[in-house]
């Protein structure tokens, strides 16, 4: 009997664990996917947001595209139980879905400051693409939106809500923003930058409560309160997994997961922003809640559904946000305060460089500079490609230390692309998004 | 599939490749809109052309969010506009620094070897740069290590 | 200090000027005013730019609009705020075609105090271009040394206080580091020491090797306390009305210049080839115009001189300016001798004359290395050569005493002849007179010793040839508005009407030679291209001007521009002073060989009669030096007529 896959979310990993069953397995199996929202692209969402985009833009599958590649479908349906020792899953219509192998792919929420009013009509997340629609329809121009939370999540939507001619107010807890993306210095310079371009900022400022206000909304702060059309909280996320209590899959901060991406259950697999799988870096366990991750998890599980046998070398953080054409982008350890660290402000363009090592390997960088600007397009990748491969840099180290905006020679010379050409993730070149297998 | 193969000590860093690319990518002279860029070595004594590997692993094309990134008939890796939504994520997906972003028009952009022809080979005029059926290759890495020991030794 | 900023021009203007700009221009025009810190976009609209061109064509009428002393007659002089230093491109700068980099630099110049037109290369126009701008047009004078520095729409003056005293290289180095910037992606020219202390003949340094070099540009750039100008690869689009066409004709040019006879060696060996070649016909000059002989240069064996064995000598790496395919700019690390492993410029063939054989060296690593020092210093290699081969002489003869320099220098001794640069460069000693100049400082010493000495009575010094062989070179130079040759050497001559080749010793015929092919040097050098890679028929150059900007310019078009050009010149160099008794060459610039291939061949037996001939070929008056009102009126300034004539026009 063809090996019965059963995939719980519809997201990146999720996706990209079906595409590359069928791109891999030598015969046809069956792929149950479970997800409760039709598939769609988190990251396009903000495009969406500013109108750049129509709504059937986001979607990553079709009902078509499911067909073509043979997904048994139940979207809108939540699991509500694993039962690892029958091998069967229940969702929450009662229905259960027997497999052989499965892989958990839930994702993560948004959760909302506990604040008095922070569940008002009115008052917004921005993370579903249900709750998209719902911001969609409350922005116009002219009207004042405030953000309360000034983390990756909120400047994600930033330029979508700035160019809809909304004003934006961005309010943070935190004594600074960017907290878990960039460092002190970084901060300061984007918190310059968005001021010298509209937005007003607020650091340090806890809201008390949310109240409506004569068809607005009203944040009141211990001094200073703000008046605005709309409020998007966007104070965290969390991992989608209380409903996996009580199954034998063990659970850290995410479903710790071993180098082939199997969790404690060795037929349950788990990938993406709830998978607690090795950091490139630390070579340590931790949850990478980004796309990137979420991606590199699905092909690896997929591939292992399909009967191979492929190890994943670890996730590497990479973030990148833009802020009003200013490329923030970080990547690896960069806030390891244990490492060797050494940076460069160059003010007036802004940008500014911020690299680190453990020994002579850089294990973590910061780079902010102009969105297309010539020479920090290049460095972007090239501070990547030097954290991911790990090259010895040698004497390069101390002359990137004292040149931290010279990458290149340094990524050239130290023969970075000869050890990253061998790489990839499954093993083999990789296939083209249209190129998988029609499994009709 | 044919690569460009870039033959360092040839370069002279006289930009021309940046011109003919930007031109066969966009209509109009605007080297900052290249997707091959030549740097120095050696302070200025020494030139070499960089562009896309066209590498296996294809780091973009897999990051892709939207399946905005194919892979094109001569086997280049290349972005289709009408999907790309301007994420960036391939603009750090990329190890090798060859994924750009143009502002203007709110796309990524990148070598996608002009569709067999490549604007940049035809013209260089030291022949540095060549359009060939061998296998990708660290094409600069050697000549780097070269042509960057006394910057290093003066580094010191 | 807080930078200036730039004033953006209205934006209604600039849409209204974009619709109908003609292809290869940015649009607009920097005005930098050091007095005021200020820097503004100034659009220009298409038809100044088909009037203008750029470069030369710009900087001439800039020159002449705007440097007039104020309520009275004359100029302004070189040292005055009102002085204009105007850093030019040109519609082909940026595009395609090979050597497009190009700087044209005009100003009055502390040389002759009058106005100069002087060129380099590299990437100062791709980069200015690409920001957006044509030009910068730099007027008045800064308080405290500064750089001027351009990032597209960014365009500030920065404190340049700790630059001060560094080389022109090391000052490109810091500059690097300042940006975070490397190689073409920041086009650097500034001054050394000799241009902050006001040597006469400082020159404007840029990218490496690329040397602004006549009149003293490097003194007026010193005076206004600008450092450097430091531009970095803008991000901006040029346009070209047929830019296929512009592809197709760069292809055309780049055929000739690969494959025709003329061009061939200069593709190859850039202008390596000169020094034998003109050594074989009495025109390399040698131990300060003392002999014409290669054999009485110690240690001279023209074997090694030979383009590829002097090429070969060292381990040479091409640096071509923008879009170039010539094999002509190279960096050179040296093999041999005190400074191996020092990388320098591989010498133009004026390198070699000027730091070599004019004055008696033959050691090509020392000259090299000189040739390079020179620029780091940011002096003219050309009086360099002049300057420290009088020297020389003056030594060797006791018209100057070793007390009276310092030391003891003898011919062919490079490092002392660097040790007099640095004294010159920074007026140290002796070497304050000789800042002036080999003209001022002759004067000063007078009596035999001014009789060696080499220059135009106009206060210039000759290009590094040995002029007294060639003739036209001589009279271009003397004639000229602009402080060196104006005309420059024929380059397919019979395409406009001129003989291929003439009797070189014939004054009649040299000076109607030279004024028949006046025109096209100011043309190619109001076009932001390299006067070596448009070595090729008028007709194409043209056709690439057309194919950029969308106009259908001939070669008659191209002529007569030129020579529109030169007339403007010409009116400015007027009123700086400029008169006819000062077209002569001095002494020993034109005295006779006494040996060699041109022995005995006395130009200066002819010289009266090659004026006479000259003057009425191009239609200036003799007495006055004006060119005349129906020259004027053919060439389309009857404005100029006016100026110049009055009612009389």
């Amino acid at each position: 009997m063809a090996a019965r896959h059963l995939i719980i979310g519809g997201g990146t990993a999720g996706m990209n664990a079906i595409r590359t069953i069928r791109e891999e397995e030598s015969e046809k199996s069956s792929i149950t996917l479970v997800s409760a929202e039709r598939p769609y692209s988190r990251m396009v969402l903000p495009y969406y947001l500013d109108r750049s985009i129509a709504e059937s833009h986001v979607f990553t599958a079709t009902a078509r595209v499911l067909a073509d590649w043979g997904v048994t479908a139940h979207l809108g349906k939540r699991v509500t139980a694993l039962d690892t020792a029958a091998n069967t899953c229940t969702l929450d219509d009662g229905t259960a879905i027997p497999y052989d192998d499965c892989l958990i792919a839930t994702g993560s929420s948004a959760v909302r400051a506990p604040v008095p009013g922070a569940d008002l009509p009115g008052v917004h997340s921005f993370w579903t693409l249900d709750e998209a629609r719902g911001v969609i329809a409350q922005i116009q121009p002219g009207s004042h939106v405030v953000m309360v939370g000034a983390g990756f999540i909120a400047f994600t939507i930033l330029n979508s809500i700035l160019s809809l001619g909304a004003k934006l107010t961005i309010v943070e807890i935190a004594p600074r923003i960017l907290p878990r993306m960039i460092d002190d210095t970084g901060a300061a310079l984007v918190q310059t930058w968005l001021k010298d371009h509209g937005v007003t900022v607020r650091t340090g400022a806890k809201v008390a409560r949310i109240e409506d206000a004569k068809g607005k909304k009203r944040l009141k702060f211990a001094s200073g309160d703000l008046t605005c059309d709309v409020v998007i909280m966007a104070t965290g996320i969390k991992t989608n997994l209380e409903w996996l209590k009580g199954s034998a899959v063990k659970v850290n901060q995410g479903i710790v997961v071993d180098d082939y991406l199997r969790s404690s259950v060795p037929n349950v697999y788990a990938g993406g922003d709830v998978a607690e799988g090795r950091d490139l870096i630390s070579q340590k366990p931790a949850v990478h809640a980004i796309e990137p991750t979420a991606q590199e998890h699905g092909r690896v599980v997929g591939a292992n559904m399909a009967g191979k046998n492929v190890r994943y070398r670890g996730s590497l953080i990479i973030n990148i946000v833009e802020v009003c054409h200013l490329d923030v982008a970080s990547f690896g350890a960069w806030d390891d305060a244990g490492a060797e660290a050494a940076s460069g402000v160059k003010a007036d363009r802004p940008a500014y460089r911020k690299l680190l090592w453990r020994g002579d390997r850089l294990t973590g960088a910061i780079i902010l500079g102009r969105s297309g600007d010539i020479w920090t397009v290049n460095d972007v990748g090239m501070l990547k490609g030097l954290v991911q491969s790990g090259v010895s840099l040698g004497r390069w180290k101390e002359y990137l230390k004292k040149n931290p905006f010279d990458v290149k020679p340094a990524f050239i010379a130290s023969k970075t692309t000869s050890t990253l050409l061998p790489e990839t993730v499954l093993g083999r070149p990789s296939k083209a998004p249209g190129e998988t297998p029609v499994a009709v | 599939m044919s690569v460009l193969r870039l033959h360092p000590q040839k370069c002279t860093g006289c930009l021309r490749c940046e011109l003919a690319c930007s031109y066969m990518q966009t209509g109009e002279f605007q080297p900052a809109k290249s997707v091959i860029r030549v740097s120095p070595f050696e302070g200025h004594t020494s030139y070499a052309p960089y562009t896309c590997t066209q590498c296996a692993e294809g780091w973009c094309m897999t990051a892709c969010p939207v399946g905005a990134i194919t892979i094109n008939a001569v086997g280049a890796k290349d972005v289709l506009d009408d999907k790309c939504v301007g994420c960036k994520l391939c603009t750090i997906a990329c190890p090798y620094g060859t994924m750009f972003y143009d502002p203007g028009t709110r796309k990524a952009f990148k070598c996608n070897l002009c569709g067999g022809a490549p604007a940049c080979a035809e013209a260089c005029p030291t022949a540095a740069i060549t359009y060939e059926d061998v296998a990708t290759a660290d094409w600069l890495g050697d000549f780097a290590v070269e042509r960057t020991a006394r910057v290093l030794a003066e580094a010191r | 200090m807080t930078p200036a900023t730039l004033t953006a021009p209205k934006q209604l203007k600039t849409t209204s000027t974009a619709t109908t700009r003609p292809g290869g221009y940015a649009g607009n025009l920097l005005r930098v005013d050091l007095t005021r810190r200020t820097c503004r976009a100034e659009p220009w609209g298409p038809e100044m730019m088909r009037e203008l061109l750029g470069g030369v064509g710009l900087g001439a009428m800039i020159l002449y609009r705007e440097t007039a002393a104020k309520g009275g007659k004359g100029n302004v002089s070189w040292d005055h705020p009102d002085n204009r230093l105007v850093l030019a491109t040109g519609p082909l700068a940026g595009l395609p075609v090979w050597g497009t980099g190009g700087l044209t630099v005009c100003t009055i110049g502390a040389g002759t105090n009058g106005p100069t037109s002087t060129q380099a290369n590299g990437f100062f126009g791709t980069n200015l271009k690409y920001c957006g701008y044509d030009a910068i047009m730099v007027q008045g004078q800064s308080k405290d040394w500064v750089y001027l520095y351009i990032n597209d729409d960014v365009v500030e003056l920065r404190d340049a206080r700790s630059l001060v005293g560094l080389d022109t290289w090391e000052t490109q180095g810091a500059l690097y580091k300042e940006t975070g910037l490397a190689g073409h992606q920041l086009s650097v020219y500034s001054i050394g020491p000799a241009g902050e202390n006001l040597v006469r003949f400082a020159a404007i340094q840029g990218d490496y090797g690329h040397v602004a070099s006549k009149n003293g540009c490097g003194a007026v750039m010193g005076k206004k306390r600008l450092k450097a100008v430091a531009i970095v690869k803008g991000t901006k689009s040029l346009r070209a009305a047929d830019p296929r066409g512009v592809v197709q004709a760069a292809e055309e040019i780049a055929h000739d210049l690969r494959t025709d006879a003329s061009a061939r060696s200069l593709y190859e060996y850039g202008t390596l080839p000169g020094v034998v070649n003109l050594s074989k016909m009495g025109a390399l000059p040698i131990k300060n115009y003392t002999t014409n002989l290669t054999s009485n240069v110690a240690g001279a064996d023209m074997s090694v001189w030979e383009a590829p064995k002097l090429r070969e000598n060292f381990d040479h790496r091409g640096h071509q300016c923008n879009a170039c395919g010539m094999h002509h700019c190279h960096m050179s690390v040296i093999r041999h001798g005190d400074q191996k492993g020092k990388i320098v410029d591989e010498p133009e063939y004026e390198g070699w004359s000027g730091c070599g054989w004019a004055i008696g060296a033959a050691d090509r690593d020392g000259v090299a290395w000189l040739n390079t020092q020179c620029d780091r210093a940011c002096v003219d290699v050309n009086e360099w050569g002049w300057l420290c081969g009088w020297v020389m002489e003056c030594q060797e003869k006791g018209y100057i005493t070793k007390e009276q320099l310092g030391f003891e220098l003898k011919w062919g001794d490079v490092k002392g002849s660097n040790r007099l640069l640095q004294m010159v460069s920074r007026r140290e000693g002796f070497g304050n007179i000789l800042a002036e100049g080999v003209k001022r400082a002759a004067e000063k010493l007078g009596g035999p010793a001014k009789e060696c000495a080499i220059y135009i009575e106009k206060g210039a010094t000759p290009r590094g040839h040995d002029h007294r062989s060639r003739w036209e070179e001589m009279l271009d130079t003397c004639t000229s508005s602009t402080a060196t040759m104006e005309t420059g050497n024929p380059v397919h001559p019979t395409e406009i009407g001129q003989p291929a080749r003439i009797n070189p010793f014939d004054g009649e015929q040299v000076a109607k030679y030279v004024a028949g092919l006046r025109g096209r040097r100011s043309f190619e050098d109001s076009l932001g291209i390299c006067i070596f890679t448009s070595r090729t028929r008028l007709e194409y150059i043209c056709r690439a001007l057309s194919a950029a900007t969308g106009w259908a310019f001939t070669v008659d078009d191209a002529l007569r521009f030129g020579k529109r050009t030169a007339a403007i010149n010409r009116a400015t160099a007027l009123r700086c002073g400029h008169t006819g008794a000062m077209e002569y060459p001095s002494t020993r610039y034109g005295s006779t060989p006494v040996d060699g291939p041109a022995k005995g061949q006395a130009i200066r037996a002819q010289w009266e009669k090659m004026l006479d001939t000259w003057y009425a070929e191009v239609g200036f008056d003799r007495k006055t030096g004006k060119p005349l009102p129906k020259t004027l009126k053919e060439l389309g300034l009857e404005w100029l007529a006016r100026d110049l004539w009055g009612k009389k026009a």
